[in-house]
């Protein structure tokens, strides 16, 4: 990320400063507005997801979720904490639901308490699976694609679902294979 | 239908809350106290992409890229006309959309290229950015291979994208 962030900055302001130089505060400032528009909007959804997400840790309705994905986040995370295993599987129950506000909060939990025990520098086979499965995209149903079809006059705005789904599951298992080969030819080489 | 099941569920969750002698104001106030906290660590890595991406856009590098990748784009079967889309995908998901809504003014909304544009976007998601929001709040800084393989799955859910639509 440093070297990729290092290498566009300076390409992008390069071309700038020969092309029009007096416009590269204003362009910057205007990426930092709109990251603050954002914040705004998002500090809104996560308040009301937090919020809902907080009864529902208290009332212990989370564990009863844990147990209902167990199989499937055993199969994928080897050896992870409950903390994280809960979070892990509120993340995917939301992402299938369809609530992309609520996920990225759950998502940003379950990596800081993967990281709890080991409290490491490095991600971890888990995390990095996790990850990989997150920005895959696991929501198979593309509602805000959807509406801006209709908008735009689509005479068939869901037809899309179809191949949406199948593409959605052809990335995240292509991601999940990636993650499992490394991993274990690492632990082959470590053996 | 659909449309009452979250209602539901969140009146259902308030009143087993109560149920279990759960104080539902407090509880409600210590979330959203999260919530802050979880915006004030994630603004700093959203500023900085959001700059970066601007300036990328703006400074016409990302048009020039666009025109640098197309050829070997074709070579699996991608369109030229997604190519732009592609590059900015995994940086942002505003500027993607915004993109997508380009083409479908331009190539009609109900056409191929418009279709798998749609797929690419709804199938896949901001790399770079979920990277940067996942990791925020833990102390990890060395991702490894993480980008690298999400990249490639995503990719190919977009050579999918591209071939799924031009028979479904």
């Amino acid at each position: 990320m440093n070297a990729l962030f290092l290498v566009i900055m300076v390409i992008s302001i390069g071309i700038l400063t020969v092309v029009s130089p007096d416009s590269i505060l204003g362009i910057m400032i205007d990426g930092g507005k709109s990251a603050l528009e954002l914040s705004l909007k998002l500090t809104a959804i996560y308040s009301v997801w937090l919020a809902i997400l907080k009864i529902v840790e208290k009332t212990g309705l989370d564990k009863k979720i844990v147990s209902l994905f167990e199989p499937v986040v055993d199969f994928m995370y080897k050896d992870e904490n409950n903390r994280a295993k809960a979070y892990i599987s509120m993340n995917m129950t939301a992402n299938l639901l369809g609530m992309g506000g609520a996920a990225t909060p759950l998502g940003i939990k379950a990596v800081s308490e993967m990281n709890r025990d080991a409290n490491k520098r490095t991600a971890t086979t888990n995390m990095i699976m996790f990850f990989v499965i997150n920005a895959t995209s696991l929501q198979f149903i593309p509602a805000t694609v959807i509406a801006l079809r209709a908008a735009a006059g689509s005479s068939a705005p869901s037809d899309i679902l179809m191949p949406n789904i199948i593409a959605s599951v052809l990335s995240a298992g292509t991601g999940f294979l990636i993650v499992r080969i490394i991993s274990s030819i690492k632990k082959k080489r470590e053996v | 239908m659909a449309n009452f099941i979250l209602p539901f569920l969140i009146i259902f969750l308030f009143i087993y809350a109560a149920f279990k002698r759960i104080r539902v104001y407090d509880s409600f106030i210590e979330g959203i106290k999260d919530a802050l906290h979880l915006v004030y660590s994630i603004f700093p890595y959203l500023a900085a992409i959001f700059i970066m991406v601007s300036l990328f856009r703006i400074s016409g590098l990302s048009g020039f890229l666009t025109k640098i990748l197309e050829k070997p784009l074709a070579f699996f079967g991608i369109p030229s006309e997604l190519t732009e889309l592609i590059l900015l995908r995994p940086f942002s998901g505003n500027g993607s959309l915004l993109i997508l809504e380009d083409i479908y003014t331009k190539y009609t909304p109900d056409s191929y290229i418009a279709r798998a544009a749609s797929v690419i976007v709804g199938s896949s998601d901001t790399a770079f950015y979920v990277a940067a929001v996942y990791f925020s709040e833990s102390k990890v800084i060395k991702l490894r291979y993480a980008i690298p393989a999400a990249l490639i799955a995503n990719f190919v859910g977009i050579i999918a994208s591209c071939i799924l639509c031009r028979f479904m």
